[in-house]
């Protein structure tokens, strides 16, 4: 749940990137934070392995500004997506607040996607969290690769969205797609916080 | 001095620690990586990023305590060259927290480990049995508000 | 297996009115070795007793004294007492009526016998 300070009129929220390996989640931080002006973010955390592939986590920390009165800060967190970190993404996904995952659009790559997903469910499972409870948002990245080699957003989302979630087609290195995904996953984490608790 | 807590009860045992300890840093925070408590930092972003490091820190030396030792370790100290960091969990009724302090020569290992058994017990009997209720913080139409604060962020304001 | 300290620490805590003896690293305030009455807290003694040294060893180089080489810190109900060399602090707990200056004596020379 995310934390509300109400003696400093604060809330701070943990985001997580999932996917599978090179599926553009880092990506997708670069961007956000070249975007973001250095008042409005923290230092960006990477802990790569030295070829930088994420080892452990990616971490951004981002003053979103004031909502409703309150300092609004996201926390958002990449986890590995190479299969062998599994310990690690259980680690990461702890107390995520909300997730996005990340597809590699690439027709060759829809089994990683499907079961990076199913990971996903499985882990939040373990964690005795409800998957559907939990705000997700998919984006669909690489749409920026040629027609022949990757899949439409409708064809990933028969794949893939069964809850039929908010989904985004991306091209993370350049920006399409990332602040449209970003802007989805507060809207979703943010409402939880509007509407009262029964 | 300044702290800042997330909730009240953490404030008198942690500001016990700080004044006795004497140290340089203190966080006090959820394994997940959210702040509950804070002193010593500047910028706000940068607690959240020494609270992500952190939980990775415990977490990752609590898995290989568990696989070396069969159960995750006590506590963690890397001294440093000026500095020194000592980090360990502090259990309560409210849940398990992580405990990061970061000491100088002011201070020293031995009485860092000291004042932070006193934290523990004092962080226990001060914790309440329940946890503040869920209640609705924002307004429903938060969404405009949302948008123009992400639009300017992103230099599309 | 039995440290180097021992014997001295064994030795020290013979003598009349010493409750505790021991050997602490001066910086991390840990207990490297100790010989301890039952009731005592090793831990909380050297890590308190190692800053007091530390500080007062700091005291008497600011102060121009040169080298510090006994501390003896007198309490209602005892007195504790610390030698330094290199790294190391000798630490003892005494009751007020132990004779201070034969323990003095014997400190000095078993903290200049430490490594």
């Amino acid at each position: 749940m995310s934390l509300v300070n109400y003696a400093t009129r604060e809330i701070t929220c943990k985001i997580v990137y999932y996917g599978p390996g090179r599926s553009g989640k880092t990506t997708n931080l670069h961007y956000i934070y070249g975007q973001v002006p250095d008042e409005r973010k923290g230092k960006m955390v990477s802990l790569a392995t030295q070829t930088d592939r994420t080892l452990f986590f990616d971490f951004l920390p981002l003053d979103l500004g004031t909502i409703s009165g309150f300092t609004t800060k996201f926390q958002l967190y990449t986890v590995p997506g190479q299969v062998y970190y599994q310990t690690t993404r259980k680690l990461v996904l702890q107390g995520a607040d909300g997730v996005v995952f990340v597809a590699d659009s690439q027709a060759r790559q829809l089994d990683e996607n499907i079961e990076s997903f199913q990971d996903l469910h499985a882990n939040l499972a373990e964690q005795g969290i409800d998957a559907r409870a939990v705000p997700l948002v998919i984006q669909y990245n690489k749409q920026d690769l040629p027609r022949d080699l990757v899949l439409t957003p409708a064809e990933l989302n028969d794949a893939l969205n069964f809850r039929g979630v908010p989904e985004f087609g991306a091209d993370a290195l350049h920006g399409p797609g990332v602040f449209e995904t970003l802007r989805s996953i507060s809207e979703l984490v943010l409402k939880r916080l509007s509407t009262p608790v029964r | 001095m300044s702290i800042t807590t997330v909730e009240t009860w953490v404030e008198p045992p942690l500001r016990k620690f700080v004044e006795e300890a004497r140290t340089v840093l203190a966080l006090l925070l959820h394994p997940s990586g959210q702040v509950v408590a804070q002193f010593g930092f500047v910028r706000a972003v940068d607690v959240m990023s020494a609270c992500a490091l952190a939980a990775a820190i415990h977490a990752s030396a609590g898995e290989l305590g568990k696989q070396l030792e069969g159960k995750a370790f006590r506590g963690l100290h890397h001294p440093g060259r000026e500095r020194q960091l000592y980090l360990a969990e502090a259990a309560t009724q409210r849940g398990n927290f992580i405990f990061l302090t970061v000491f100088d020569q002011e201070s020293s290992l031995g009485l860092v480990r000291l004042y932070f058994d006193e934290f523990c017990k004092n962080l226990a009997a001060a914790a309440p049995a329940e946890a503040r209720r869920a209640e609705p913080v924002i307004e429903e139409s938060f969404e405009g508000e949302l948008n123009r604060n992400l639009a300017a962020l992103f230099g599309r304001g | 297996m039995s440290s180097p300290f021992a014997t001295a620490l064994a030795a020290l805590t013979r003598q009349r009115g010493v409750r505790a003896s021991l050997v602490v690293d001066e910086n991390d305030g840990i207990v490297v070795d100790s010989n301890l009455q039952i009731g005592q807290d090793g831990d909380r003694v050297a890590a308190l007793a190692a800053s007091l040294y530390r500080k007062a060893r700091l005291s008497a180089r600011a102060a121009r004294l040169g080298t510090a080489t006994f501390m003896q810190l007198e309490a209602e109900r005892g007195r504790i007492c610390a030698a330094g060399h290199n790294d190391l602090v000798l630490v003892v707990v005494a009751d007020p009526a132990a004779n201070i200056g034969m323990i003095r004596v014997e400190m000095i020379k078993a903290a200049g016998a430490l490594p």
